[in-house]
C-alpha cells in the first residue's frame, strides 16, 4: 500500500515545512551560542541532569505540573490538548504497528489511518484501539471548548485577561482550532460509510448512515479529510512563527537550563530559546500591578518577549516595568523575565563612554575602622532614621563598623544596571569592589535590598559576606549579642521585592520582628507579595501611577489591623509613608526601639 | 546725533535670547515629559544629589538649561549621573527626574 492520496499534501507539504524551519532555527540558535555556554552542555549532557530534563519534559511539556499549581482549569486545558494529542499520535503509531507490523510507513499513513485503512484485519484488538483513539479526541476535543470559552470569556477560566496576539498567532490558533473538530468529522463520516469506531466517532457514525445515504456520505468524505489536512497544513506551516513555537522550543529548553544555562546582563543566542519557549498563555498578565492598578495592558512579559521576538520592541514598552517579579514567580515554563527585559534594556540604551565617572579615581568618603563594614545605600541616606538605628544596632552588638558611605558614597551600580547602563554600572561596582578591599572587611551589610542584590550578582566579593541589615539583626539577636525587649506590638511587615523575590530572603526580617512584637501577615505576602510602586526599574510611570500603586498595597498592609508598617528597604519606605495612614518603619527602627541596654 | 553722557552704561545683555536658540529638543523633551513645566527649580534634586555630592554636577542646573535650549555641555554633565533616583524622592512637584535625566541623555547624545 502506498499511503497516498492528494488530499494529504497540504499535510505533508506543512510537516516539511515545519521540520525545516524548526530544524534551522535550533541549528542557528545553538552554534551562536558563547563558548562558555557550549562548555556548559559538554560537561553537562552525560550527566543525571539529562534524565532529570527528560522527567521535567514529561512533567511540564506534558502534564503542565506547573500550570495546574497556578489554575487547575488552565491546567487541565493545557494538559489535555499536550498529552491529549502526544497521546492521540502515539497510540495511532502503535495502531499502525499493531495492524502492520515493523514495517516502514509514511507520515501521512500514520496520521490519516482510518481514512487508509477503514476496516483493519484484527478484529480482536479493534474495539481496544477504537475505544483508546476516542477517549484521546474527547479530551483533546474538550481542551478545545476550553481554549474556546478562554478566549472569549477568559473570567470563566479565572483569568482577568487573556493575551492579545499577533497575526501569525491568530491564524496558528484558529488552524488549531479546527483540527481536531475537523478530524471528528473526517472519522465520523468514514466511519458511516465503513464502520467501526467507537463511543464518540463510531456512534456520530450510526448517527450519519441513518440519516444521510450512501451516495451523499461519499460525496462528503474527500472534502471532509481535505479540509483535516489542510487545518493541520496550515498550523504546521504557522507554527515555527507563532506562539505554538513553544510546542517544542520547551523541551531544548528545559535541558538547557538544566545544564546550568542561563541569560545574563547581555543578550546573547540561549535567549532565544527562552524568548521562543514563551506560550504567550497570559499567566503573567494578571499579577501585574501594572495591569491592576493602572491599566496598563501593553507593557507585560508576554507582550515584552512577543515585541522582542518579532523586532518590534520600544524601549518604553522594555522601560515600562517595575521588575518586581511577580509574574516570574508564576511563569509556568520559567522563563527569567527579568533578566531578558534588563539585557533588551542594555541592548536598547547601553552607550559605552569610557570618559564617564573620571571623578570617581581616588574617591574615599569612608569613616571609621572595623571588620565590619556598613554600606547604608544612597536611599538609606534619605531615611535618617534608619541610619541612626543601625548606629544604635552596631553600637549595641558591640560591633567595630567601617561606614563606606557616611559622608555620600558611589551609586551600588544597580539603578544604572536596571536601566539598560550596564558599562557604566561596571565603573562603580569596579570602584566599590576596590573600596571594599582596601579597607580589609570581611562582613558587608546593607541596608538596601537594590544594593544587596547588585553586590550578590554582579560584584566579585570573595571573601565578603554580604548581609542585608535583617539578616545582621537577626544574627544579632539570636547570637545573643543584641538584647531586645518583647512588647505586645502588632506589626505587619511588607515584603521589598528586591530583598524578597530578588535576593530569596524572607525569613529573617520575620524573625527580628517576632523578637520585639507580634507580626500579623497582609494578604499577598512573601513570594506573591505586592510591589510598592517607587521601583528605579521603571522610568515610566509617573507620581500619580505611583501614588496609586502605594496606595492599593498600603491599604492591604493597614487592613491587618497592625498599627506599624515595617519594611526593609528605604526606597519601599518612602513609598509607603507617604500614602499610609498608619505610621511607616524600617525593621532596624522597630528593633532599636526595643533594645535592652542594661544586659549588654 | 552726539551720544549723551549719563555718567552710566547698560551692560550688553546676558539674559539668554530664546529665540536665537534652536528650542526643537527643547520642545521634545517638554513633550515627552510635560511634568517638567511644574518645575519651581527649588534645586531639592540638586541637594540630594549622590553625584552633586562628589562633584560640581548641578542636576537643576542642567536641566533648566536645558529647557531654554542651552545644550552645550549638557550630555557630558547629565553622564556624571549615577541614576540613583534620590532626585525623584525629594522632588516637591512629583516630577519623574530619573526618567528625565535618561530622557535627556537620549535626546542629546548626538550634541
Amino acid at each position: 500500500m502506498t499511503f497516498f492520496a492528494p488530499f494529504t499534501l497540504p499535510f505533508i507539504i506543512g510537516a516539511a515545512v515545519m521540520a525545516a524551519v524548526l530544524v534551522a532555527k535550533y541549528t542557528l540558535w545553538t552554534i551562536h551560542l558563547p563558548a562558555e555556554d557550549k562548555r556548559l552542555i559538554r560537561r553537562n549532557m552525560f550527566s543525571a541532569k539529562s534524565l532529570a530534563a527528560v522527567w521535567e519534559v514529561v512533567r511540564e511539556s506534558l502534564l503542565h505540573v506547573r500550570i495546574w499549581r497556578v489554575n487547575p482549569m488552565l491546567g487541565y486545558m493545557h494538559s489535555s490538548l499536550a498529552l491529549g494529542w502526544f497521546l492521540l499520535i502515539a497510540i495511532g503509531w502503535i495502531e499502525t504497528v499493531a495492524y502492520l507490523g515493523w514495517g516502514w510507513v509514511p507520515l501521512q499513513g500514520h496520521v490519516f489511518f482510518k481514512y487508509f485503512m477503514p476496516v483493519n484485519g484484527i478484529a480482536e484488538h479493534k474495539a481496544g484501539f477504537e475505544f483508546a483513539m476516542d477517549l484521546m479526541l474527547t479530551v483533546v476535543l474538550s481542551g478545545v471548548a476550553l481554549a474556546w470559552i478562554k478566549r472569549m470569556r477568559s473570567r470563566l477560566m479565572g483569568m482577568r485577561r487573556t493575551t492579545r496576539h499577533v497575526a501569525f498567532d491568530r491564524i496558528a490558533l484558529s488552524a488549531l482550532w479546527f483540527v481536531f473538530p475537523l478530524r471528528y468529522v473526517a472519522e465520523s463520516i468514514t466511519c458511516a460509510i465503513y464502520g467501526g469506531g467507537s463511543f464518540l466517532t463510531g456512534t456520530t457514525g450510526k448517527l450519519l448512515g441513518e440519516h444521510l445515504d450512501s451516495a451523499t456520505l461519499d460525496a462528503l468524505s474527500e472534502p471532509a479529510w481535505w479540509l483535516y489536512s489542510i487545518a493541520l497544513g496550515v498550523f504546521f506551516v504557522a507554527m515555527p512563527f507563532s506562539r505554538y513555537m513553544h510546542i517544542f522550543t520547551e523541551i531544548p529548553l528545559i535541558f538547557l537550563r538544566r545544564y546550568k544555562l542561563a541569560p545574563s546582563v547581555e543578550e546573547k543566542s540561549y535567549d532565544n530559546f527562552e524568548v521562543e519557549a514563551c506560550s504567550r498563555c497570559g499567566i503573567c498578565i494578571d499579577p501585574c500591578q501594572l495591569q491592576a492598578d493602572l491599566g496598563i495592558d501593553d507593557v507585560q512579559s508576554v507582550y515584552f518577549l512577543r515585541d522582542r521576538r518579532y523586532n518590534m520592541l520600544k524601549l518604553a514598552t522594555a522601560n515600562n516595568c517595575l521588575m518586581c517579579g511577580r509574574c516570574q514567580t508564576q511563569c509556568p515554563v520559567g522563563i527569567n523575565l527579568n533578566t531578558l527585559r534588563l539585557n533588551s534594556r542594555a541592548k536598547l540604551r547601553n552607550i559605552p563612554n569610557e570618559g564617564r565617572y573620571g571623578y570617581l579615581a581616588g574617591l574615599d568618603r569612608s569613616t571609621g575602622e572595623g571588620r565590619t563594614g556598613y554600606f547604608a545605600g544612597c536611599m538609606t541616606t534619605l531615611t535618617p532614621r534608619t541610619l541612626a538605628a543601625m548606629n544604635a544596632i552596631f553600637e549595641a552588638a558591640g560591633d567595630d563598623v567601617w561606614r563606606a558611605d557616611s559622608d555620600g558614597g558611589v551609586c551600588c551600580g544597580r539603578p544604572l544596571m536596571l536601566s539598560g547602563e550596564t558599562a557604566a554600572a561596571r565603573k562603580m561596582i569596579d570602584y566599590n569592589t576596590g573600596l571594599f578591599r582596601r579597607h580589609g572587611i570581611t562582613r558587608l551589610v546593607t541596608s538596601c535590598p537594590i544594593c544587596l542584590k547588585v553586590f550578590r550578582e554582579q560584584y566579585d566579593l570573595d571573601g565578603i559576606e554580604v548581609l542585608h541589615h535583617s539578616e545582621y539583626i537577626c544574627r544579632m539577636i539570636e547570637s545573643g549579642r543584641l538584647h531586645v525587649d518583647r512588647s505586645d506590638e502588632l506589626y505587619t511587615y511588607h515584603d521589598p521585592c528586591e530583598l524578597g523575590r530578588g535576593c530569596d530572603i524572607y525569613d529573617e526580617p520575620r524573625r527580628a520582628i517576632e523578637a520585639v512584637g507580634r507580626l500579623a501577615e497582609p494578604e499577598h505576602n512573601r513570594r506573591n507579595s505586592l510591589c510598592c510602586g517607587a521601583s528605579l526599574a521603571n522610568t515610566v510611570i509617573d507620581d500619580k501611577q505611583q501614588r496609586r500603586i502605594a496606595q492599593r498595597m498600603a491599604a492591604e498592609l493597614e487592613a491587618t489591623g497592625a498599627g506599624t508598617i515595617v519594611t526593609a528597604c528605604p526606597l519601599c519606605h518612602k513609598s509607603i509613608e507617604r500614602v499610609a495612614d498608619c505610621g511607616t518603619m524600617d525593621l532596624a527602627e522597630v528593633v532599636a526601639k526595643n533594645i535592652l541596654r542594661d544586659k549588654r | 546725533m552726539r551720544s549723551i553722557r549719563f555718567g552710566y552704561g547698560i551692560s550688553k545683555p546676558r539674559a539668554i535670547d530664546i529665540d536665537s536658540n534652536d528650542l526643537r529638543k527643547s520642545n521634545e523633551i517638554l513633550r515627552e515629559m510635560p511634568e517638567l513645566q511644574t518645575c519651581i527649580g527649588c534645586g531639592s534634586c540638586t541637594a540630594s544629589c549622590t553625584a552633586g555630592n562628589l562633584t560640581q554636577f548641578n542636576f537643576r542646573r542642567v536641566h533648566t538649561l536645558v529647557r531654554r535650549g542651552e545644550y552645550m555641555g549638557a550630555y557630558e554633565e547629565m553622564n556624571k549621573c549615577m541614576l540613583c533616583g534620590k532626585c525623584r524622592l525629594v522632588c516637591p512637584r512629583g516630577i519623574n527626574t530619573r526618567g528625565l535625566a535618561m530622557l535627556i541623555k537620549r535626546k542629546l547624545g548626538d550634541f
